[in-house]
């Protein structure tokens, strides 16, 4: 599974190298509309519907990973 | 291409990332550095019925303001408005009939303004379910009015939209006959045996015949290309009577039982117009993969096995492959165009010699400045012509528009005689004592017209004041018949680069530049 989050991470946001440091604050094209790719690219790897709040909260990589384990 | 889009909504997903977008329902600023506008305005969410329509209005309103205000040598799209997830409280009629008038004033607008070009959203969105279109959840959360899930097959469709735009469109249509324009074979079941017209399948095959000759309405070229006995078909025309496209719908064909990339080959060699400008329909898988080998610049799409699949399969035929934007009255006369060319070839076959051919034919040219009217058609032939094209630049409306601003002199050709009027087919775009571009429509070649056409262009440029003029050549793999035009008229080749751009001047005052007199020239 994390592998699976990173490739997306580093698809979405076209990084040339990604690693579980990734977060809003360290990634430049994470921005509002990158945070709508990002979800929609989650949603459909792993099948979850995420919610209004859960996506309000999902800052860094390490969010992903909390939100997804409680998930599946 | 950059385009700005004006939009009230979040619709960044949707479009290529070097797109810039405006403030959400923001039209205080119209950019003057971006190559095109775009207008994507979606069906406001608000609660009340009274107030949504008002606003619906108000966006007819800031659209209209913004195109009038927008440069207009820039192409500017617009999306129509969906009707999509508005509450209808009784019969929803108010906000449809908002919806529709929206969509109207659209429209409207297309003939005023002809660097608009409308799209039709309903052709994206129809293929899915409401609540497919828009998630409520991001609608609160970033104000997406249409759900971001859909945005790579919104880029799939827009892009193809953009290159429809672009004219990159097919002209001819070539038809098999057995199991493709009627059920069953003709050899077989005769005349009154084949299914057309009447029940199922036949049904089907009636109403994709009638669908094809809509589109030859259109300026498609239609022609056949079956294995049969000619003697048959030609019958078979004649006296089916469900039979709706007959000898005459059909611009050329070829009927009878040699291989059909040979006779495709001739159908394009006939017509004077590219292979890569043909489409091939055929039942037969294997004719159609040996097509796809031999000539892999004819389009070849699959072909439905069951009939009732004719009427998508139809639709997906136009929107491939025909779908123009901006119809010239060219386009809407081609097949009979194509058809008096037939009949001028018989007519050669009575003459012993060329000239009193050419003379007999009383031929008269046409030669007026580029205007508002002949604009889009002076682009639309950059952009198809091939053969008879001596740089092969292809501009777009906008920048024909631009250089006629900036100063550029650009002449278009109509050629008339006495089986018809051809229209305009052909331009001559110069650059002060430069020849930018020099191109004919192949449907007019042979009689000597190009020369002619020629040598009037530099009779008024030495009228004006100009002593020598510069030419090109740019090789192109079809332009190889005009490899000597420049020299066949006199000029003289100063300069061939490592491309085999060929350089050309002419001296107009030493230069010969009488036209015979079997063509009247009109200028206008």
């Amino acid at each position: 599974m994390e592998e699976k989050v990173l490739e997306i991470l580093k698809r979405v946001f076209e990084l040339d190298h990604v690693d579980e440091t990734c977060s809003q604050e360290t990634c430049e094209k994470w921005d509002s509309m990158g945070q709508l790719s990002l979800v929609v690219e989650l949603e459909s790897e792993f099948g979850v519907t995420l919610e209004p709040e859960e996506i309000g909260e999902m800052k860094c990589f390490g969010d992903i990973m909390r939100l997804l384990s409680d998930k599946l | 291409m950059s385009l700005f889009v004006f939009r009230n909504n979040t619709v960044e997903p949707f479009f290529p990332k070097d797109y810039s977008f405006s403030g959400y329902d923001d039209i205080s600023e119209i950019p003057s550095e971006v190559e095109g506008y775009v207008w994507f305005y979606q069906l406001p969410v608000k609660a009340g019925t009274e107030s949504l329509i008002q606003e619906i209005r108000g966006c007819s309103d800031k659209f209209e303001y913004v195109l009038s205000k927008a440069d207009h040598s820039k192409p500017f799209i617009a999306f129509t408005m969906d009707r999509g997830q508005a509450v209808s409280f009784d019969s929803g009629l108010d906000v449809m009939t908002a919806v529709s008038d929206y969509n109207s004033r659209l429209l409207e607008a297309e003939r005023s303004y002809p660097n608009l070009r409308i799209l039709d959203i309903h052709e994206f969105t129809y293929r899915y379910p409401e609540d497919e279109l828009i998630d409520w959840r991001f609608w609160f959360i970033s104000q997406m009015g249409m759900n971001p899930r859909l945005s790579a097959p919104f880029q799939v469709w827009y892009s193809k939209k953009l290159d429809q735009i672009a004219l990159k469109r097919k002209k001819c249509l070539v038809l098999d006959l057995d199991n493709t324009l009627w059920g069953g074979v003709l050899g077989e079941d005769g005349i009154e045996g084949v299914k057309l017209g009447g029940d199922y399948p036949g049904k089907a095959f009636h109403f994709f015949q009638e669908s094809l000759l809509a589109l030859s309405k259109r300026g498609v070229i239609l022609t056949v290309c079956s294995k049969n006995n000619e003697a048959d078909v030609l019958e078979a025309w004649e006296k089916n009577p469900f039979m709706v496209l007959r000898k005459d719908t059909f611009a050329a064909w070829r009927i009878n039982w040699n291989d059909k990339p040979s006779n495709i080959r001739e159908l394009a060699e006939e017509l004077n117009i590219g292979l890569d400008s043909l489409v091939f329909l055929d039942d037969n898988p294997s004719e159609r993969e040996l097509v796809r080998q031999t000539l892999p610049m004819v389009a070849t799409p699959e072909f439905p096995e069951r009939p009732y699949e004719l009427p998508s399969f139809f639709k997906s035929l136009v929107e491939n492959y025909f779908r123009v934007y901006s119809i010239t009255s060219e386009d809407l006369n081609k097949t009979e165009q194509y058809k008096a060319n037939a009949r001028r070839a018989e007519a050669s076959r009575s003459f012993v010699d060329l000239d009193s051919f050419i003379r007999s034919l009383d031929i008269r040219l046409t030669i007026e400045a580029a205007n508002s009217f002949s604009i889009p058609r002076v682009a639309q032939m950059t952009q198809k012509t091939n053969q008879f094209n001596l740089t092969t630049r292809r501009y777009t409306e906008a920048d024909v528009r631009r250089l006629v601003d900036s100063g550029w002199e650009i002449m278009c050709l109509g050629v008339e005689d006495k089986f018809g009027d051809s229209g305009i087919t052909g331009c001559v775009m110069v650059d002060g004592d430069t020849i930018d571009t020099l191109l004919l429509s192949c449907r007019i070649l042979g009689k000597g017209i190009e020369s002619a056409f020629l040598k009037t262009v530099l009779r008024l440029m030495r009228d004006r004041g100009v002593k020598t003029v510069k030419a090109e050549y740019i090789p192109t793999p079809k332009n190889s018949q005009v490899e000597s035009f420049y020299d066949r008229c006199g000029f003289t080749c100063v300069g061939v680069d490592e491309n085999g751009v060929k350089s050309y001047v002419i001296d107009l005052a030493s230069a010969n530049l009488a036209v015979d007199d079997f063509y009247s020239i009109i200028l206008e």
